[in-house]
């Protein structure tokens, strides 16, 4: 078994650079044989990872523990599923999942029915190939999945017990699809501009490869948040974590591509900027994973102190420097090719602003993540600038962008006037006001969630009354009634109502964001039994503390009775559970939910006469955030499925050449 | 190409509203990342300064006071350099020998270090150790 995986990762990095020559020999002789055989190898390539990650899932399954990976991560007694989750608990699984994925992606390109006969294809399989052999490079030599043990240990480490969590199964892989997509349209933006073609295609044809890898990272980072959220018991979603920011920064910059490719599609402008930006957040996928990988910022995450970052900080230059340099010799051709803004006042211009913000937000929190690095070079010690500095910086950045996405939808292509703006704000202006109104009645007094909580409103109803005079356009050409000219109109522009649907999703965490973030409190306990704590509108009972088992689990629980405003509202049992061969505790977070607050409460510690310190806080709106994002992914996945719009194939008419 | 340069001073004022905003807020809310050798060589130096630093947990130097909610231990390096901690707050997850812990707070005349936050490092790099009941009897007293 050893030697069957050692020998499918020599081979993967044989096979990977082998089909990276042969494309290269098959362009540069324009010989249709040589790129067959790359074809063959990436297809190749893609079966051999595929083996190897099963193979690498069987001996996890079966808890063969004579290697490395299977005795750091797992034990015998662990579930099946948490057994194959080791999969990418650490660095060599993560990484197998990592290639098999790209190679997958690949395959899919190279074979791809669309791209059938396009000269493109050679040049993007050799890019994507580039990414595979370093990868492979990796597990090679680096971080080896299927290294031995010395000795062969009886049982396994096990998998920490905060892994142990439905989390576990899917936040992980989420962002890797994420990470990994973003290499399809980088790729195609590279072999675009090798072969001098300026025009939109590479972005027509990866507008669905994007939006899937940009779903992904949206997925990943708040699957991320919910999974910290109940699992680690802090009550937060979100630290400002160098490694939460490096899934974060990526997630700003593809936004900003998703918008600024519309404009290039419509108006041939912003070329560059498009190009630079797919550049930026491909290497920002590389950069994340050095800093989560080289363990040269204090992260509580971190996967210990390899080489490894190392390699992935080359690689990453390589990459850029590359790109960049491929650019710049075009960069004559795409500025001929580009036309300019007609209007200061266009829909055009206010997808740049947003950009520009989304942009600045990225570079706001990559300042913030490598400020500690930055001041040790400068001055030798480590600054930290913290959670506050980043709550200080991200605030107004991120409310004006929710300004932006309020006024977009209103402001059409090219030129508005002044008048049709008169026409399309002044109702949802003043439903904005009232709401403001409100707000204040209702006790607010505190300057960002009024200005927050606005306008998100504001956006609302902008994008209602969008959405309502497309209906009334649409009903009275076609004299359909309400309702069913809705419905139509919003499936025959899946893309736009998709868009529309993700702003509402993004409405809503910000709601989330916004109530959490500015009105929870806070209160830390020891009560005897009987006795109770009162922390906002809630009265809550403690009224006893109990133990059970769980199989191999051992589990102490509180049981707390909760009134609120004096009405009976239900039970919470917060836990602690000593996990099978670990020695310490972990939080299982006891939780009452609703739409207007979270009680959360945490057992965090218990003496001998059973008296329990609680750490119990109220969190307005945070089922606001889970909400929205469940929203996104619905938009998002309307936008990419089905409707005709999707099914176009563009039209390709760059150069040609005679190899496919 | 008038257009062009309206759009570039619109442009050119989101820019440097957030290079301002950077810089404002980076001289706000700088803390220092230090090592624990620095610490404990020169508290003075760095007394009233927000300080972030880490190092391994002595278990058996954890003490917990329920009623005012106190928690108190030591941490070392593989010097040898021990610095104690006293945290208004609960013990997070994990908390146990050898983990390596993140603190964040200040540090006092007497040596002291009074942490506003306490973490322990994350779970991809940590060991398991051997099931042992006897261990779990001790922790559920």
């Amino acid at each position: 078994m050893h030697n069957i995986g050692v020998l499918t990762i020599y081979l993967g990095l044989a096979i990977s650079i082998y089909s990276f020559i042969a494309f290269i020999v098959g362009v540069i002789k324009q010989d249709q044989k040589w790129v067959n055989s790359g074809k063959n190898g990436v297809l190749t390539l893609f079966l051999l990872t595929s083996l190897t990650i099963v193979l690498l899932l069987y001996v996890l399954a079966t808890s063969q523990f004579q290697f490395k990976y299977v005795s750091m991560y797992t034990s015998s007694d662990l579930p099946i599923v948490y057994k194959l989750s080791a999969l990418w608990a650490g660095n060599a699984g993560s990484l197998l999942l990592w290639t098999f994925l790209l190679t997958m992606y690949t395959t899919m390109v190279a074979f791809s029915n669309k791209m059938k006969g396009n000269p493109m294809v050679p040049y993007i399989s050799t890019i994507m190939l580039g990414n595979a052999i370093f990868f492979y490079f990796i597990l090679a030599t680096t971080t080896r999945p299927f290294e031995l043990n010395d000795f062969i240990p009886s049982e396994g480490n096990g998998l920490n017990p905060m892994l142990q969590d439905p989390g576990m199964i899917i936040h992980p892989i989420t962002l890797y699809l994420g990470y990994v997509g973003l290499a399809v349209p980088f790729a195609f933006a590279i072999a675009a501009l090798i072969l001098k073609n300026v025009d939109s295609f590479w972005i027509r044809m990866t507008r669905r490869w994007t939006l899937l890898a940009w779903l992904f990272l949206t997925l990943g980072n708040l699957l991320g948040g919910y999974w910290a959220y109940l699992e680690l018991g802090w009550g937060g979603y979100w630290a400002w974590d160098p490694v939460e920011n490096a899934s974060f920064m990526p997630w700003l910059t593809v936004t900003a591509f998703l918008h600024s490719v519309m404009i290039q599609e419509r108006k041939g402008m912003l070329k560059v900027w498009n190009l630079s930006l797919i550049i930026l957040s491909y290497a920002l996928t590389l950069f994340g994973t050095f800093l989560v990988r080289s363990g040269v910022l204090t992260s509580v995450h971190a996967f210990g102190d390899t080489n490894l970052g190392t390699y992935f900080l080359i690689f990453m230059g390589i990459a850029v420097i590359f790109a960049m340099y491929v650019m710049m010799s075009r960069y004559h051709l795409l500025k001929k090719d580009s036309d300019h803004f007609e209007s200061f006042f266009s829909k055009e211009s206010s997808f740049l602003i947003n950009n520009l913000i989304l942009v600045c937000a990225a570079f706001a929190v990559f300042w913030g993540t490598i400020f500690p690095l930055i001041s040790e070079a400068v001055r030798g010690t480590k600054v930290t600038v913290g959670v506050p500095f980043f709550n200080t910086v991200m605030s107004p950045i991120l409310l004006s962008l929710l300004f932006i996405l309020a006024i977009c939808p209103l402001i059409a292509w090219q030129k508005s006037t002044i008048k049709n703006l008169q026409k399309n704000f002044l109702i949802p202006a003043l439903l904005t006001i009232i709401v403001a109104i409100l707000l204040f009645i209702m006790g607010i007094r505190t300057i960002y969630p009024i200005i927050g909580f606005t306008l998100v409103a504001f956006m609302l109803f902008t994008h209602i009354s969008e959405i309502f005079r497309g209906v009334k356009a649409r009903s009275s050409v076609t004299l359909e009634n309400y309702p069913i000219a809705l419905i139509r109109l919003i499936s025959k522009n899946r893309r736009r109502y998709g868009g529309y649907t993700v702003h509402f999703g993004i409405a809503l965490i910000a709601i989330g964001i916004i109530g959490s973030q500015n009105f929870s409190v806070e209160s830390m306990k020891t009560v005897a039994i009987g006795e109770k704590i009162n922390i906002a509108d809630f009265e809550i009972t403690y009224e006893n503390l109990a133990q059970k088992s769980e199989g191999l689990n051992d589990i102490i629980f509180a049981e707390l009775k909760v009134q609120k405003n004096g009405k009976h509202v239900g039970y919470i049992q917060p836990e602690k559970i000593f996990y099978s061969n670990w020695q310490q505790p972990s939080t299982e977070v006891g939780m009452i939910s609703s739409w207007q607050e979270d009680l959360y409460i945490v057992i965090s510690a218990w003496e001998r006469d059973l008296r329990a310190t609680f750490v119990v806080r109220v969190n307005p709106l945070v089922k606001w955030i889970w909400t929205g994002g469940v929203v996104v992914v619905i938009g998002t996945l309307f936008a990419i499925w089905g409707g005709r719009q999707n099914q176009v194939i563009p039209r390709y008419r760059g150069t040609v050449r005679k190899v496919t | 190409m008038k257009k062009n340069k309206k759009m570039l001073i619109g442009c050119s004022i989101i820019f440097v509203a957030t290079i301002v905003l950077l810089i404002g807020a980076t001289t706000k809310a700088s803390g220092s990342e230090l090592t624990l050798q620095e610490i404990i060589q020169e508290p003075h130096k760095f007394q009233g300064r927000f300080i972030m630093t880490q190092g391994d947990l002595i278990e058996k130097s954890i003490q917990w006071d329920a009623d005012l909610i106190q928690l108190s231990f030591k941490i070392e390096d593989e010097f040898g350099n021990v610095l104690t901690v006293v945290h208004q707050g609960v013990k997070p997850d994990n908390f146990s020998e050898d983990v390596i812990v993140i603190v964040e707070g200040f540090i006092h005349d007497d040596g002291i270090f009074t942490a506003e936050k306490v973490q322990t490092k994350c779970p991809s790099k940590y060991e398991g150790e051997e099931y042992d009941p006897e261990l779990h009897e001790k922790e559920i007293e």
